[in-house]
């Protein structure tokens, strides 16, 4: 690669008014060291506390999401803490709204259930994602999840707008690439 | 009973839990890798000592400014635990401290109050 190339994504980058991307492997060393960076860009800015706390909880819910879910972990895969997983993420600022997006792969036939959870996200009124939370917070936690079984209604919850999403197939390869997108 | 004191890091709450004085706070960010990991020990402590308590005044600060979704599941089984002793003869008061703005973590305190109402839960709004 030349430098030239390396212009090129600087200069597109300050186009798009990114605070900041990453791409690679996710831990939740890097997770922390990220959120605190993106603490320090919020407090010169004059977002309110309740913005800088929403994107803050939109950025660990999917960056941790990465760590415990991506489908290209180096970790053995039957470990549940110290996990780094590949995954790719941007954190934005589009006509004064932050937005953060996420790009991790998935196993290809996760993707229907994946589907099934995100959908329904997307048409809720925040009352509505709101209720369902709390029944979510008050059931067993589902097969399958590594945590509360919260995270995407966390997401949904904290975003101003319905959450983005899109499956692209990886040719040559048994996964798919998972993209979130929350805009604040 | 051992106290338990943890000093915060940077995705875990300080926790100062002096059992001995009937005193708890948890204080500062919540989102570990693993929170089971994390409150887990906290909870089994919690346990212990509400095992031998009885008719005592207990206090619970809370002032988390963020927890994730992973915790907040793990911080409803400690509210269930206490809620079980403020059932059997304990006085249990929990402070839930939020930023005045934050309706969120005002509201997950509410949710806490509706489900164990066994516990005296008074939200303080920090200016």
């Amino acid at each position: 690669m030349g430098l030239t190339a390396f212009h090129r994504f600087q200069d597109l980058a300050r186009e798009e008014n990114v605070v900041f991307y990453y791409s690679g492997y996710f831990s939740q060393a890097v997770v922390s060291a990220m959120g605190d960076a993106l603490r320090q860009r919020l407090n010169s800015c004059d977002a309110t506390n309740v913005t800088r706390r929403k994107l803050f909880s939109v950025f660990v819910e999917m960056a941790q999401n990465v760590v415990h879910y991506s489908a290209d972990p180096l970790t053995a895969s039957d470990d549940a803490d110290h996990e780094l997983r590949r995954g790719a993420m941007w954190v934005g600022e589009c006509d004064k709204h932050f937005y953060v997006v996420c790009a991790n792969p998935i196993a290809r036939e996760a993707q229907p259930k994946l589907l099934a959870k995100l959908e329904p996200l997307r048409s809720m009124t925040l009352d509505e994602i709101k209720q369902r939370y709390k029944e979510k917070l008050r059931c067993e936690g589902e097969a399958g999840s590594k945590g509360a079984g919260l995270g995407f209604l966390t997401v949904a919850r904290d975003a101003s707008e319905p959450i983005e999403f899109d499956f692209v197939d990886e040719p040559d390869s048994a996964t798919t690439l998972f993209y979130l997108k929350a805009t604040l | 009973m051992q106290n338990v004191y943890l000093a915060a890091t940077s995705a875990t709450p300080e926790v100062d839990f002096r059992f001995d004085a009937h005193r708890l706070s948890l204080k500062g960010e919540s989102y570990p890798e693993n929170a089971q990991a994390f409150y887990g020990p906290l909870l089994d402590a919690a346990s212990a000592y509400l095992a031998g308590s009885r008719g005592a005044d207990i206090r619970i600060d809370v002032q988390l400014a963020y927890f994730n979704s992973s915790s907040t599941k793990l911080l409803m089984s400690l509210f269930e635990l206490f809620n079980q002793a403020a059932l059997s003869g304990n006085h249990v008061v929990v402070n839930w401290f939020h930023d005045e703005e934050d309706d969120t973590i005002l509201e997950f305190g509410e949710e806490i109050a509706e489900d164990y109402p066994a516990l005296e839960l008074l939200t303080q709004a920090l200016v």
